[in-house]
């Protein structure tokens, strides 16, 4: 070690500490290790409170008659020690990136994941993206033309948005648009038959894009657009009601009113006095309902057969298939953590009363 | 820029993206109707529930797992189309039972090769064999207490300590397909449960099937591709085959639509009607659905009571049954499905006589029962989900002065109270282990279903004689009369009420011709052409 280097690391430490946005990160992202590992407790004890056997589920009518075959199985999937053991077992594995083997499919969790994950995250993804582009500019375009016709138009759709149910959306939109009209392509990711491209980041829109594919990205945005757009018309009537509520408190600001008597242009206005902050509720909003999102994607999946996590929660919680439950129930877990800090760091971005408290 | 204009090209945004969506999707939507069954590279969709866990044969026993195993590996014996009355040869050019039951012969065909071009040979098969029996998967029962022996270059016994009658039924499950020994070794694949190579065999094909695995997920879809070295008379006609994991209501529309050209799980309501020019093949399947009456005294006093069983038998309205189910079912005359050796004629099919219920309901001395019926509530067979049954049971034993109360259960909770034999009444179905009526010698007193219903050993020594002389004959036709006595016994006394086998509807499309219900592997894809 250089003489220099011990106060040279101290002042980098220092620094962190002092900064304010560095500490902030570090103690958030402490708390979400924590919570992560909070997550996992939950989830394992939860999934031991239903009432039924893995065994039941994962063997056969004969093989449940043969208490060797039984015991083996039990033996095998480590369902034979106590279960505070089990939970040891499991966070240890986590330690070493080993989420188990999944009793269904016989495979690593992890590989599991690895091929369901992305297919839900370009599914909510996109949707996500979609509900921000629509629901934002419903909203500001419902609180800038308020009580005209195109506002009243835009509160009943979005009303419509949030009070239809997801999974009856998702049939008559597959019906009517694939069935019906014949606009859209059916089951799956992309066309069947079709070789997917080389998994670089497993979202298969991107993947065709870095691999020189055109043939496939046409048919994966065309795959995606149905479900996209049923999963996120919930979240567009969500983000319509709460932008145009907010766009509006703004509106009636003395300092809105004081930058159009000053005869700025209705552009600076809208994105520089306007936008800003009625943003920050909406950041809020946005983050929560991705995660419903999420949640929203296991009937929309079923539906569309598209073979993301929710399909994979579905059938490893109706078959007890525990590792993957854990598996699912970290992911899933951990991705709201991360939304909740990104939206954290937004705040702090967007407004800065934020940053300085 | 006044506000009034910008506020115009801001509103449009939303608009042109939406736009951009729907141009999206249609762009989709034009390339994916013309993909399957194109005439370039022949290609055909089949849209089903997967229940896969694995390609490997030694570790699989789901339908959808026997599905992609019967179109990738060759058995010894095979089921010509739906017939499972008449083994016939495959990788065996012929099959020899010896008089006592106990020996069975195999000749070995010659020039049958694996994918990779090398031939099978008697060593694969015993590998193979014994590699299903002692790695202890899922199907290892199938062989339980059967010797594997290689005799010469082309010829393979299989000895059992008892009568084994059933044996040559038991060989063309698609879990017997013989495996290419060399190249299931080279990845781990040993005779003991320490075996490894499923990984492997789940993304390749070590078999000599008509075809190979191009790709496998367990969660979406499995895709075949023709084995160019194909030894078989008749040549795979797909080039390409995508088994796709779809909910039957999406499996309706995509077939309809022309985006699949075959559905596997549509229930009887989703076929009536079905539009499109598309061919529907209505048969009655394999699952048996029946009722159970526990007959442990100290789970229950009322349905121990014989009586109380006949008024159950007599009381409940079957055509009734019959029409919930929807087309292609059929009532089940006994516990052995109708198109199994062995199993009863229609006519001896239980009828409902609610003054027959009850009297015999009388007789029983049990005055205004009321009794539990549990039954997995998410379940479904074919589409057919076990609620509205178990709602018209309750409708009609309540005409005859039996109160059911409803006791539904997730099924991996359910199962628990059957399997440990504590229900008090149950609603519950049994799929074929392999086409043989000695899979339903289970129901007898001691085995075990007939424990799942309290029924144990000694507790009717006539339906118990009944089940030990089917159990021992030999001859087809020996079989079929002692198995006919074992189910007639068994509606007398026993605590089962055969009720109906669903049915198994396949749709679909026009062009597609082969198809065939299996009540082992559901389908044949080599089977399947096009007009």
């Amino acid at each position: 070690m250089s003489p220099t280097s011990a106060p040279s690391s101290r002042r980098t430490g220092n620094r962190v500490v002092r900064n304010p946005l560095a500490r902030f990160l570090v103690r958030r992202i402490v708390t979400a290790l924590l919570l992560a590992v909070g997550i996992t407790l939950v989830t394992f004890v939860l999934t031991n409170l239903v009432p039924g056997d893995p065994v039941s589920a994962n063997l056969g009518q004969r093989a449940l008659g043969d208490p060797a075959i039984v015991a083996q199985w039990r033996a095998d999937h480590g369902l034979d020690r106590p279960l505070p053991q089990q939970y040891l077992m499991h966070l240890e594995g986590l330690l070493h990136g080993d989420l188990g083997t999944s009793q269904q499919s016989h495979r690593p969790v992890l590989d599991d994941l690895a091929d369901s994950v992305p297919a839900t995250l370009e599914l909510a993804g996109a949707a996500i993206l979609v509900s921000l582009v629509l629901g934002v500019g419903f909203g500001v375009i419902a609180a800038l033309r308020r009580d005209r016709l195109s506002d009243h138009v835009l509160r009943v759709l979005s009303l419509v948005g949030i009070s239809v149910p997801t999974f009856w959306l998702a049939l008559v939109a597959f019906y009517v648009f694939f069935f019906r009209l014949q606009i859209t392509p059916g089951s799956g990711r992309i066309d069947p038959g079709m070789t997917p491209p080389p998994q670089v980041t497993g979202l298969y829109t991107v993947d065709a894009l870095l691999s020189g594919r055109w043939d496939v990205f046409s048919s994966a945005v065309g795959h995606l657009a149905a479900p996209a757009l049923v999963l996120a018309l919930y979240t567009i009537g969500l983000l319509t009601r709460f932008t145009r509520s907010a766009v509006l408190e703004v509106l009636g600001q003395d300092y809105v009113r004081a930058a159009r008597a000053k005869g700025l242009p209705g552009r600076v206005v809208l994105f520089r006095y306007v936008l800003r902050p009625a943003l920050v509720p909406v950041i809020t909003v946005a983050g929560l309902a991705f995660g419903s999102l999420l949640s929203g994607t296991v009937l929309v999946e079923a539906v569309f057969a598209w073979p993301g996590v929710g399909q994979y929660a579905y059938k490893s919680a109706t078959t007890l298939d525990l590792p993957a439950v854990m598996g699912v129930g970290l992911v899933v877990g951990v991705v709201y953590l991360v939304i909740n800090l990104v939206v954290d760091v937004l705040y702090g971005v967007i407004d800065p009363r934020v940053r300085v408290s | 820029m006044t506000t009034r204009s910008w506020q115009v090209r801001a509103g449009l945004l939303p608009v042109v993206l939406t736009g951009a969506l729907a141009l999206a999707a249609c762009s989709g939507g034009g390339s994916s109707s013309s993909t399957p069954s194109g005439a370039a590279g022949k290609t055909l969709v089949i849209d089903t529930s997967f229940d896969l866990k694995t390609a490997d044969p030694g570790r699989t026993y789901e339908p959808t797992g026997l599905i992609v195993d019967k179109a990738t590996y060759d058995t010894l014996l095979t089921f010509e189309g739906s017939d499972v009355t008449k083994p016939v040869p495959s990788l065996a050019e012929s099959y020899e039972l010896s008089s006592d039951g106990k020996e069975l012969t195999l000749k070995l065909r010659q020039g049958a090769k694996f994918a990779d071009g090398s031939p099978v040979t008697a060593d694969d098969v015993v590998f193979s064999l014994t590699r299903v029996r002692d790695m202890k998967g899922t199907p290892s029962f199938l062989l339980d207490g059967v010797e594997i022996a290689k005799t010469d270059d082309t010829t393979i016994t299989l000895t059992s300590k008892t009568p084994n009658p059933a044996l040559p039924y038991i060989l063309p499950n698609p879990a017997l397909g013989i495996l290419n020994s060399k190249a299931a070794k080279e990845h781990g694949a040993t005779n003991d449960p320490n075996d490894k190579a499923e990984q492997y065999l789940n993304s390749a094909s070590a078999g000599s099937g008509p075809y190979t695995i191009e790709s496998f997920n367990v969660s979406s879809q499995v895709v075949l591709k023709a084995n160019a070295q194909y030894w078989g008379a008749k040549k795979p006609y797909y080039d390409k085959v995508v088994i796709r994991n779809v909910e039957s209501a999406t499996q309706k529309l995509n077939v309809q639509r022309g985006d699949s050209q075959v559905a596997l799980n549509l229930s009887g309501d989703q076929v009536t009607g079905i539009s499109g020019g598309l061919q529907v093949k209505r048969t009655a399947s394999a699952y048996v659905f029946f009722l159970l009456a526990n007959q442990d005294s100290g789970v229950s006093k009322v349905t121990s009571n014989p009586k109380f069983v006949e008024a159950v038998r007599k009381g409940i309205d079957y055509p009734g049954l019959l029409e919930l189910a929807g087309e292609g079912s059929t009532q089940a005359s006994g516990i052995i499905p109708s198109m199994f050796l062995g199993a009863l004629p229609a006519d001896q099919a239980a009828k409902r006589d609610v003054e027959g219920a009850k009297a015999a309901l009388k007789e029983s001395g049990v005055t205004d029962p009321t009794v539990k019926l549990e039954y997995p509530s998410e379940l479904t067979v074919n589409g057919l989900s076990f609620q509205p049954l178990a709602e018209r049971i309750q409708a009609n034993l309540k005409e005859v002065g039996i109160t059911v109360e409803l006791t539904p259960a997730p099924v991996t909770t359910a199962l628990d109270n059957y399997r440990n034999g504590k229900e008090e009444l149950g609603l519950w179905y049994w799929g074929p282990d392999f086409p043989d009526p000695s899979n339903y010698l289970s129901f007898a007193p001691g085995k075990l279903v007939g424990l799942r219903a309290g029924w144990k050993a000694g507790a009717d020594k006539d339906v118990e004689a009944a089940a030990d002389k089917a159990g021992a004959a030999v001859t087809d036709d020996d079989r079929k009369q002692a198995y006919t006595d074992f189910q007639q016994k068994l509606n007398a006394t026993g605590p089962f009420t055969p009720l109906i086998q669903p049915g198994q509807n396949i749709v679909t499309a026009a062009s597609v011709t082969g198809v065939e219900y299996h009540p082992v592997w559901t389908i044949n894809v080599a089977d399947l052409g096009a007009k």
